[in-house]
């Protein structure tokens, strides 16, 4: 479904990917994994077209999306993002934050809108809190409409930029069950994160980063037991010990 | 104490004051129409040179900074003069009301333009992100998203600005609007005493004092994050 090959991001002078190469089915759950600096963010926001990749190609469905002639919207439409720092609309309640692209985007009517909404709340476990405002909330459940807001476009997949390490401990969890659940529903997700143990529970499949380049890629059982790369086994190493 | 009985006389006199009252509330209704007017004029100016110079439009948003870098760094009493008695060289012969709320609205629509940007630059780059990326146009992001969240937290500064303003309208009397000043000096000529100016003084001050308290009263539920 998405496609990457050789991808290359310069920021001025600073490679950030180093000719990423990687491939996604529909259903999959890419779980990428490593060092601070390493990439994996700007992959996904490339992916989302938030940055334009230097050099590379995107393809979704077989299609360019990096092209010139793309409606970047239409691609956004299709690949959902869930961000760190949530970037919930703080002027809008929870149900605003929802259904604004609704409205906006697909011209749904207020009643329709509010209805798939509502749903979709229900579905993360926030369905008492649709007429509170952002600052009224916990992280984790900021996260969680977060997740509900980009579900409302019913994207084709989903991604997932650190989402839970912004949070309290306590409050990780939450936020996991909601996207294991995506997970079981089929959802193509591609997720950066730092939580080894739902990367290892959930994870189809998972890829490391080091240094802009995928240094090890795999099932997820065969990185975590048996990681084959020396910098792989370091990392991994250093944050399960 | 013989001056301070002259002060008094002249410039605290209350039967003056009474009877040129009624003539000055009638200069400060001119005033807050003059200021109101170019303020409204100047908002949407000033937005929309704003929103041209956030997305960096090519030569409109050049266009957009060397007008606000005029009318900012020129006085404003210079600007009247030009509007009323230069333009019409030109063939734009403006009556002077009309005159006196170009001049205005040019004038604060530059300040107005500078609140505007710093406001629209002070919200985080993550709310445009989160909403292109459910795939609204660059446009829908900020008129949905950033210009909502930019009123919020421009009403502040564009209150003082207004306050300014008024102020500011004083200078129309140069080309002979009768606002609040030129109506109250017309008063002294009449009376041959100033104490119109003082009563002019007290209603400048009955229009802006309540505006600064609602300034503060503004800052201090923005600080306790209501807004």
């Amino acid at each position: 479904m998405i496609r990457i090959v050789d991808l290359y991001k310069k920021f001025g002078s600073i490679n950030v990917l180093n000719g990423v190469s990687l491939e996604v089915r529909k259903g999959d759950v890419l779980v990428i994994i490593g060092p601070s600096g390493s990439g994996k963010s700007t992959l996904l926001r490339c992916i989302n077209l938030l940055e334009e990749p230097t050099s590379g190609k995107i393809l979704l469905d077989g299609e360019d999306i990096t092209g010139k002639k793309i409606d970047k919207n239409k691609v956004r439409q299709r690949i959902g993002m869930v961000f760190q720092s949530f970037n919930l609309f703080p002027n809008m309640t929870v149900i605003g934050n929802v259904t604004l692209a609704l409205q906006k985007v697909l011209k749904m009517k207020p009643a329709e809108a509010k209805k798939a909404g509502t749903d979709l709340l229900t579905r993360v476990g926030l369905k008492d809190k649709i007429d509170a405002y952002p600052n009224q909330l916990s992280g984790g459940q900021k996260q969680r409409v977060a997740i509900a807001r980009a579900l409302a476009m019913n994207p084709e997949a989903i991604l997932f930029d650190e989402v839970t390490s912004a949070l309290d401990p306590e409050l990780v969890k939450e936020v996991l069950d909601v996207m294991k659940d995506l997970a079981k529903s089929g959802m193509t997700m591609l997720v950066v994160t730092h939580e080894m143990g739902f990367a290892k529970e959930v994870g189809s499949h998972v890829i490391f980063m080091d240094e802009g380049k995928i240094i090890e890629d795999g099932l997820a059982e065969e990185i975590f037991d048996n990681p084959r790369h020396p910098r792989t086994k370091a990392f991994l190493d250093a944050v399960l010990s | 104490m013989e001056g301070l009985a002259d002060l008094a006389q002249k410039y605290f006199s209350v039967s003056v004051i009474k009877e040129v009252f009624p003539f000055l509330l009638k200069g400060a209704l001119y005033t807050i129409i003059f200021s109101a007017s170019s303020e409204l004029i100047g908002i949407i100016v000033g937005l929309f040179t704003a929103i041209i110079r956030v997305t960096k439009v090519k030569v409109l948003s050049q266009i957009a900074t060397i007008y606000v870098d005029i009318f900012r760094g020129t006085p404003l009493l210079m600007q009247i003069i030009f509007v009323y008695y230069a333009l019409p060289y030109v063939g734009i012969n403006l009556p002077a009301p009309a005159a006196g709320i170009v001049a205005l609205s040019i004038n604060s629509g530059a300040y107005v333009s500078e609140i505007f940007r710093a406001g629209i630059e002070s919200i985080d780059k993550g709310q445009i992100e989160a909403a292109r990326s459910l795939g609204m146009s660059y446009a829908q992001a900020m008129r949905y998203v950033v210009i909502p969240q930019t009123m919020k937290r421009v009403l502040p500064p564009l209150t003082n600005e207004f306050v300014a303003l008024i102020k500011d309208s004083s200078l129309l009397s140069v080309i002979a609007i009768s606002e609040l000043l030129r109506t109250s000096k017309e008063m002294m000529t009449w009376k041959l005493n100033p104490s119109s100016l003082t009563a002019a003084a007290l209603l400048y001050l009955a229009i802006t004092v309540p505006l600064t308290r609602l300034v503060s009263y503004l800052e201090n539920k923005m600080k306790k994050g209501d807004v």
